[in-house]
């Protein structure tokens, strides 16, 4: 055995280890979803649909990976009754973090314009999927250090949308093609 | 004993991962969105995913060698193993693997050794030959947005049994003239003591019994009961199987069979064993480890020889030896059996049924309408199983039954605590 617990690690810091990065996961779709739904006064009548779609798969989503990590533990396969596998098998059915990033994106779309809050939700739900990754992979956070230029310079583009959004207040075809058409001269521009 | 397999060169099939998908779904939500609103901030929102979606030069290998080892060629029910798995030529690729095994055993998760295998428990929870299950191994290149994924079907293995317990077992009262640990009532040369009589010139005068020659009178000599060794027989029902996975009959008859097998051999008793299924095959009454472990074979291992159960009138007389216990393990559902004990009985065997029928067959009646039809033919079938054992116990064959989960020795406790009259 090499696991943690057998380096002599405390049991709770064992048990808490894993843990951490889902209830990051936890906390960040929560966020996302409750910054897509506020306010729900003055959002278009098919915001709240969205938000129970978006509620339920974020819950599932969480679900789904805590069931994956407590399966991935070892020896836990052995304990599994027939029943939790086949539980864990429903869960793992459908994409529950892919919808749930569409309904939370929905959700914003059904509010009036405000550039700089859509933006944050970006980076919320960016931070999101990130976490659900490593939680996944079981990889440590520094695994995102040869991306993080990349993060940036996604962050640094979607700030200059939000200004340019703001400032052409009225919207328009012009701006979104002039914001897609930046982005995509970024992506190619960048050096891989 | 570990057996390993050659190396095999796999072609590794690639897509996107789930890292992937979620991270495009993200962009192309966020510029549908935009398009769709017109609100040029969703374009933004899309960028950072976009960017990390940026395909970057990964050495992704076509094709990868896996190679394969099993701890064991054979297992026991209940016991932990392991596969090693060796994955070469992955080049930059990060490795996962992952047992995905056949319903019968249950597979935990799988470790990297030092040596560069990976180990891969599981546990064997079915006796017979059955196929593991498949190696699932999943690649990820250096950013996890490439996922390659690769089957390898894992071979067969047998499992054995799990023996049940017996520590008491059934003696007969006429052992064949064998040496071996049971006291027979015959005296002899054995250890246990049967009683004392008048001595007689050749006597040995080390078994004089003093005691008693100073209070008759005359000289007296200890007896001791002669140690015979008993043919026991195991008749194996296998030719219906009915109940879940893991309890069924045959399950269940399988591991009663290895029980009364490992409990008569360790008394060095000559063990014959009959497997009653799809053919008619059968082991001729021997001792000893090799026998042992040609009767546990022939209950987990299917074998295309023997003889086909339609032709079989009655059970085979060279597996059968003159007064040996003919101990049939069966949840009596095969009319063909049942004719076949009578006949035994007839024959003058002493016989005995350990029952291993602890569930219902499925009627096959469903709904609402057909519940009073469906509990009427539960019942006929009860009644014709209870039928079966009743004509069994009219005709001096005791049956017991066993659930499978204690010991064979509640059951059988009647018929161990004196020796069994084996005369017609």
């Amino acid at each position: 055995m090499s696991g943690p617990a057998s380096r002599g690690a405390t049991p709770a810091r064992a048990v808490a280890a894993p843990a951490v990065p889902l209830l990051a996961a936890t906390v960040l779709a929560t966020c996302a979803v409750a910054w897509a739904a506020v306010p729900m006064r003055g959002a278009h009548p098919g915001a709240r649909p969205v938000l129970a779609v978006a509620v339920a798969c974020a819950g599932l989503a969480i679900l789904r990976l805590g069931a994956a990590m407590l399966a991935s533990r070892s020896g836990a396969a052995f304990r599994e009754t027939r029943l939790a596998a086949r539980t864990r098998s429903a869960l793992s059915a459908l994409p529950w973090a892919q919808i749930m990033t569409v309904a939370v994106l929905a959700l914003e779309a059904l509010h009036p314009s405000r550039p700089w809050h859509t933006v944050s939700l970006g980076v919320v739900l960016l931070a999101f999927l990130l976490v659900l990754h490593l939680a996944e992979s079981g990889a440590r956070p520094a695994v995102l250090r040869p991306v993080l230029p990349l993060i940036a310079a996604g962050l640094a583009l979607a700030a200059l949308s939000a200004v340019a959004a703001a400032l052409t207040a009225s919207g328009g075809l012009v701006a979104v093609i002039a914001a897609s058409a930046a982005v995509a001269v970024a992506v190619l521009a960048l050096p891989v | 004993m570990l057996t390993a397999d050659p190396e095999r060169t796999v072609t590794v099939t690639w897509r996107l991962s789930g890292h992937a998908r979620r991270l495009a779904t993200l962009a192309l939500a966020a510029l549908f969105l935009a398009l769709a609103t017109k609100r040029a901030e969703f374009a933004g929102l899309a960028a950072p995913a976009l960017l990390l979606l940026i395909p970057r030069r990964s050495a992704l290998p076509p094709e990868i060698s896996v190679g394969l080892a099993v701890e064991a060629d054979q297992i026991t029910e209940g016991e932990r193993v392991a596969i090693l798995a060796k994955i070469t030529g992955q080049r930059e690729a990060t490795v996962l693997v992952r047992l995905r095994p056949e319903a019968w055993i249950t597979a935990g998760a799988a470790a990297l050794g030092a040596d560069g295998w990976y180990r891969l428990p599981f546990l064997a929870q079915r006796w017979g030959s059955r196929l593991i299950g498949t190696l699932e191994v999943t690649l990820h290149d250096r950013w996890r947005l490439a996922e390659g994924r690769v089957t390898v079907t894992l071979p067969r293995i047998a499992c054995l049994p799990r023996p049940a317990r017996l520590e008491s077992l059934i003696v007969l009262s006429k052992l064949p003239a064998r040496l071996g640990e049971h006291a027979a009532r015959a005296p002899g040369e054995g250890v246990e003591f049967a009683g004392v009589r008048e001595f007689v010139p050749g006597d040995r005068q080390r078994r004089i019994n003093w005691p008693a020659t100073t209070r008759r009178g005359s000289l007296q000599l200890n007896t001791f009961a002669a140690e015979r060794a008993q043919v026991t027989v195991i008749v194996l029902d296998v030719s219906m199987d009915l109940g879940p996975a893991g309890f069924s009959t045959a399950d269940l008859a399988g591991r009663a069979a290895a029980g009364v097998a490992a409990g008569y051999l360790a008394a060095r008793d000559r063990v014959g064993l009959i497997s009653f299924g799809q053919q008619l095959r059968w082991l001729s009454p021997a001792t000893g480890r090799r026998q042992a472990e040609r009767i546990m074979a022939m209950i987990a291992l299917d074998s295309p020889d023997g003889e086909p159960l339609g032709s079989v009138t009655r059970l085979p007389n060279a597996a059968l030896p003159p007064g040996a216990l003919i101990i049939v393990v069966s949840p009596l559902l095969n009319m063909r059996l049942i004719e076949a004990l009578r006949e035994l009985r007839e024959r003058g065997f002493a016989t005995i049924v350990v029952d291993v029928l602890s569930v219902e067959p499925d009627v096959g009646l469903r709904g609402r309408r057909n519940r009073a039809m469906a509990r009427l033919a539960r019942r006929i079938w009860r009644m014709e199983q209870a039928a079966i054992r009743f004509s069994l116990r009219e005709l001096g064959i005791p049956v017991v039954s066993w659930d499978g989960m204690s010991s064979l020795d509640e059951p059988l406790a009647a018929y161990t605590r004196r020796a069994l009259v084996n005369r017609p």
